[in-house]
């Protein structure tokens, strides 16, 4: 495998794997900052596989797949706004409640559109793309400007969200939102609108995340395609210190082992493949030994902000 | 000027409830321009909760503002800052990890919203800073800052934002006494300038030192407004305590009564501590270094200091909640490697400060909450098995005695109020009958009746010959109930007082680090 | 008396309205798909009950239900999420399978102890890795759980492939366990097998413990708030620790069950969906260890019904776990409307 060896292949690989954590992991992040935790990424991913696929196949374009795949997440991100910014429920709980929901409805949309057949649909995956003159540049245009759409675009969201949160004043209020809810509301911040901005958008990006894996990477839906990214998507937001910077630097840390587990699997090795299989997990719990030791959560994260409360003055 | 042209604010009717609990009852309230309006009552009484609907936190259920004669709504802070309205909430509403000046400036409409170019914007505070004396630096972190700066941001909050009205609710307990004389000073200067400011407390020497005009709150209703020449000290006591108390007979009005009963003191020692030191776990609170002490029984010792000085360390490392060098000696044993468990069954109880999150389990019933510490003996249970038709009758007996307002022992705990939960810490910690108690600002949130009551209870344990360790940031209370007060400043004892030495700057000097 | 019966009425009310409304939702959305909606209500909630076989059927289920749930609501007791109980559930079955392939001789009064003990042990032990990550450092256990879920799929798949692997079968499977370390079965021509009446024993001692003991209340007072627990002397780390490890012995004799009682091997897959359902129940029980076995039961006709229903109608199951997760979200609902 040429993929692998070559150092042009193995860099373009980690790009390509890094796209579905710094989607994910963004989505996770920008709802945070609100105060927002949302946990159903993994049910999340894998509604955004399923619908993105299907629409994909329907529609014959991916694009529209994507879109499906970003409305769907939305979805399920105005539903944890709802029930989490307005009726106060317990996060974590609705969390995984949408999570099931994901799972069932990605599983069930799938199984109603296709049927049991033994021949799965398939739909073309995602083509490069290369960006003019900047493509030319020799190994590193390669590597960096004859990717796929969507690894541009999430290089491309991390940056602009470091703008957004640490460089403007719309930024100041949102990071406000997140750390303490009632100082924004009582200088007239609109935390509730905040929140679920952030919940939906963060969602949808989620939802791309998982659309990417059957688009990029198989081109087929199976179920739990998402192998987990959801919950290692969570990890990397803590490891990334909920900046989206660091989060970006994080994810090529997630990529690489992906890939050099890949490698290790389709190459062979003396370690059953098994053993690589489990890499990813392995070193992310580690890595989240070192990550909870400096990682500075927004204050407010997980918690229901509520203007007339009282037990809390 | 006529009457109704000196009137910037009418409050009329206002009428808030909270599930059945009505809090604001037909109130009115009626502030002038450039004056200092005090807003008196116990707690419980209602002055926050007004300042809240006045400032679009609380949805009232019925009423009216007039502002500058004119019927406005108030649905949001929104636009209650747009009305010229500020509020310095007694909790301040702070980003830790913020800027003083990014505090400040937080959701104003700033001219160059995609830089975040705060340049102008740090004139302007400076310049305010400057003309009411309020120095601070806007680039500091907030976390890193003493209260006293803390609350100068929030001022400067509603400065910056042109308020006409500023709203200060209880300013003054996190401070000295000469930092309270210098916040004066600087709403003095403001009310010169135009200003109005309402100024809640519920401590009635502050209004009559500052105060032009008091409106006097009790249960809800707004009882009496009076100017301040107007009235004696009793008429505002009487308005604020209501009928319900005997006065006369009272330990917090009629103390000198009572002077000889708390000046008396046991020989034996019950507690000697030696040595106390405690290594910082987080850099927002002070170490200790090397405390030593004694309380003998039927001593009240009081511990004063501005909050975060290491009265939370002092507590929790008696508690052997927190890792602690030295030697503590209570009642002839050493115990100074026990753990909390051991140390509540040899007879300490506790109180601690944060009653929301170190005395409340929310998420269990009251009964529950009251057995914490007690649950592995009689008559709670027998060391394995719960008794849990004991612990239901003791439990609505502790409801009854100590006033807890709750359905029944099972009710769930996150329902109680702020001074509900302060009644059912203490009755837990009263309940264990202990020796030494150590109790960490034990009358927060309690309405006066309350308050006396449990002063009531603290002379009891006295007569008893048991020792309390009272920590405490409200003077008035150590000065009342103790036999000495020790004064502390950056985790180390500056002083020890006598009764009879008691004096209000002295100590506010060294709790300063200023003697 | 009259108070008792008012307050299981109000307890359960909220209850019956979240089925109807949940049932409503999936009866509109298969009235939609073109299905019979009322033969598939009939099919999902009567299909236990049909037949003796049937009802054997749903209490074989029942029973990792009950467990999955438990394995969950005990640490979740002390505010603990364990999302773990897939992967302990699975090294359990390795460890019941491991010990009754490879003492696969030994008499039933040694083996079959032998095998349910090497379950817990190793669910036990699966878990303790999670635990003590936070006991040690403080690591939240949410992520350490689930991730070692994934872990555990490649265990399973080695074990299952290279180590004890089954040359006649197809699909990766393991030989089978001695005869000795088989769960006895309680009714002929079922496969009702006695690890129902240990899954029974076990929710019942753990109500007891969490409801009427002194540690029990520890636990409980430590879900309720951590920090003041500690104030007032309990050893809030040890008990998260305590119940981590508890929940994962519980999901690991789940697995040894599946493997004593169900399927007397090791079967990659073996532990379908049950951590998902384990989840629901605890949530929808809302942690309360009395009601626990009640809506695991439920859960149980309602997962039988859906394979019959799937079976018989050609509707996907997902549709009756879509079901399950709304129940959920309406208990949740409730929760609010009886705040107010």
């Amino acid at each position: 495998m040429d993929q692998f060896d070559s150092f042009i292949g193995f860099a373009r690989l980690i790009l390509l794997a890094l796209v579905p954590y710094v989607l994910a992991s963004q989505g996770t992040m920008l709802s945070g900052r609100t105060g927002v935790f949302n946990v159903a990424q993994e049910g999340i991913m894998l509604l955004g596989a399923s619908v993105g696929f299907l629409v994909a196949l329907y529609t014959k374009s991916l694009l529209i797949g994507i879109v499906a795949a970003a409305v769907a997440g939305g979805i399920i991100g105005l539903a944890l706004a709802y029930f989490s910014s307005t009726l106060k429920m317990d996060q974590f709980v609705i969390g995984l409640a949408l999570f099931f929901i994901g799972l069932g409805a990605s599983s069930l949309a799938f199984k109603l559109v296709v049927g049991v057949t033994l021949q799965l649909p398939r739909v073309p995956t995602l083509s490069n793309l290369r960006i003019p003159l900047l493509g030319d540049i020799p190994i590193l245009g390669e590597i960096l400007f004859n990717q796929n759409a969507l690894v541009y675009f999430s290089v491309l969201i991390s940056i602009a969200l470091y703008y957004y949160l640490y460089q403007t004043s719309w930024g100041l209020e949102l990071r406000a939102v997140g750390e303490n809810p009632k100082s924004a509301d009582s200088l007239g911040v609109n935390v509730v609108l905040m929140q679920y901005a952030t919940t939906i958008i963060g969602s949808a990006l989620i939802g791309v995340a998982g659309a990417y894996l059957p688009m990029v990477y198989t081109g087929v839906f199976t179920q739990g395609i998402t192998q987990g990214r959801g919950w290692l998507a969570i990890a990397l937001t803590f490891f990334g210190g909920w900046r989206p910077q660091l989060i970006l630097l994080g994810a090529f840390f997630f990529a690489i082992v992906e890939v050099l587990s890949l490698r290790a699997q389709i190459v062979g090795s003396a370690i059953p493949y098994q053993f690589l299989r489990t890499l990813p997990y392995i070193t992310t719990i580690f890595v989240m030994i070192y990550a909870f030791r400096w990682t500075r959560v927004p204050a407010f994260l997980g918690l229901n902000y509520d203007r007339e409360k009282r037990s809390l003055s | 000027m006529t009457p109704s042209e000196s009137t910037l604010l009418e409050m009329r009717g206002v009428r808030k409830t909270f599930g059945p609990v009505i809090a604001l009852d037909n109130v009115t309230l009626n502030v002038k321009r450039g004056e200092i309006h005090g807003l008196l009552g116990g707690n419980g009484a209602g002055k926050t909760t007004l300042m809240n609907v006045l400032f679009g936190l609380y949805k009232a259920d019925a009423g009216e503002i007039a502002v500058d004669g004119r019927v406005a709504q108030v649905r949001s802070p929104r636009e209650a800052i747009g009305l010229g309205i500020g509020m310095v909430h007694q909790q301040f509403l702070q980003v830790n990890s913020f800027s003083a000046a990014e505090n400040i400036v937080l959701g104003t409409p700033l001219r160059n919203r995609p830089t975040l170019d705060l340049t102008t914007p740090k004139q302007k505070i400076r310049a305010l800073s400057e003309k009411f004396g309020l120095s601070l630096d806007p680039d500091a972190t907030l976390e890193s800052q003493p209260m006293g700066v803390r609350q100068r941001v929030e001022i400067l909050k509603a400065l910056y934002r042109d308020a006409k009205l500023l709203i200060l609710d209880e300013p003054t307990t996190m401070l000295t006494p000469q930092q309270v004389d210098s916040l004066f000073n600087s709403l003095r200067a403001m009310v010169k300038s135009g200003l109005s400011v309402i100024f809640i407390t519920h401590k009635l020497r502050e209004v009559l030192t500052l105060c032009e005009r008091i409106t006097v709150l009790r249960n809800g209703k707004s009882v009496i407004t009076l100017a301040r020449e107007e009235a004696t000290e009793d008429t505002f006591i009487k308005a604020m305590v209501g009928e319900e108390m005997n006065i006369g007979r009272s330990l917090l009005f009629a103390k000198s009564s009572y002077e000889t009963e708390i000046a008396q003191v046991g020989s034996k020692e019950l507690l000697k501590v030696d040595g106390l030191s405690v290594e910082a776990a987080s850099q927002e609170n002070q170490v200790i270094s090397d405390w030593s002490f004694t309380l003998r029984e039927g001593e009240i010792l009081g511990v004063a200091g501005v909050a975060g000085n290491g009265q939370h360390e002092l507590a929790e490392s008696l508690m052997g909640i927190r890792p602690c060098k030295g030697k503590v000696v209570f009642d002839g044993a050493e115990m100074t490697t026990l753990v909390t468990r051991d140390l509540l069954a040899r007879g300490i109880a506790y109180v601690p400060e944060n009653r929301w999150d170190d005395g409340l389990l929310p998420k269990a019933t009251v009964a529950q909450n009251l057995i914490l510490g007690s649950h592995r003996r009689p008559p709670y249970s027998n060391g394995l098995m719960l008794n849990l038709g004991a612990i239901l009758k003791r439990s609505q007996e502790l409801i009854d005695e100590f006033k807890i307002k709750t359905e029944s022992p099972q009710s769930l705990a996150a329902n109680l109020s702020g001074g509900n939960v302060q009644r059912m810490m203490l009755a837990r910690a009263f309940s264990q009958n202990p020796k030494l108690m150590i109790v960490h600002n034990p009358t927060q949130g309690l309405d006066i009746p309350s308050t006396e009551f449990v002063y009531n209870k603290l002379l009891e344990r006295k007569r008893a010959g048991m020792g309390t360790l009272l920590i405490s940031e409200n003077l008035d209370e150590l000065f009342l109930m103790c036999n000495r007060v020790a004064a502390i400043y950056r985790g180390r004892i500056v002083g020890v007082l006598e009764r009879g030495q008691f004096d209000a700057y002295r100590v506010g000097r060294m709790m300063s680090g200023l003697e | 008396m009259k108070q008792t019966f008012i307050s299981i009425g109000n307890t359960l009310i909220p209850y019956l309205v979240a089925i109807t409304a949940s049932f409503l939702a999936a009866g509109l959305f298969i009235g939609m798909m073109g299905f019979d909606v009322l033969k598939a209500y009939e099919t999902i909630l009567l299909s236990s009950f049909r037949s003796p076989g049937a009802f054997a059927q749903t209490l074989v289920k029942f029973v990792p239900l009950l467990l999955q749930a438990l394995a969950f609501t005990i640490p979740l007791a002390a505010g603990k999420f364990n999302i773990g109980g897939e992967g302990q559930l699975i090294v359990g079955a390795i460890g019941a399978a491991g010990v009754g392939i490879v003492f696969a001789n030994l008499p039933i009064y040694l083996l079959l102890p032998l095998v349910i003990i090497a379950g817990v042990v190793f669910g036990a032990l699966w878990a303790a890795f999670p635990a003590w990550l936070l006991y040690r450092f403080g690591i939240n256990e949410i992520l350490t759980t689930v991730l070692l879920n994934f872990v555990s799929f490649s265990l399973i798949d080695y074990i299952a492939t290279e180590i004890w692997r089954d040359p006649a079968a197809g699909h990766p499977t393991t030989v089978p366990i001695g005869a000795g370390g088989e769960l006895p079965l309680l009714m002929e021509r079922t496969n009702l097998h006695a690890g129902f009446i240990i899954a029974v024993l076990i929710a019942v001692l753990v109500y007891i413990y969490t409801n009427h003991t002194s540690a029990g209340y520890e636990l409980i007072a430590t879900g309720a708030n951590a920090r003041a627990s500690r104030a007032y002397g309990i050893n809030v780390r040890s008990l998260f620790l305590l119940s981590l490890i508890l929940g994962g012995g519980v999901a690991g004799l789940s697995g040894a069950i599946e493997v004593a009682g169900v399927h007397h091997r090791l079967i990659e897959g073996l532990q379908s969906n049950f951590l998902l359902l384990g989840l629901i129940i605890g949530l929808i029980a809302k942690g309360n260890h009395f009601g626990v076995p009640f809506v695991a039961f439920f859960i149980a006709v309602l997962e039988i019904g859906a394979s019959s229903m799937q079976r018989t109608m050609s509707i996907p199951g997902e549709m009756v776990f879509i079901v399950e997760a709304l129940i959920l979200l309406f208990i949740l609902l409730s929760d609010l409307v009886r705040k107010k």
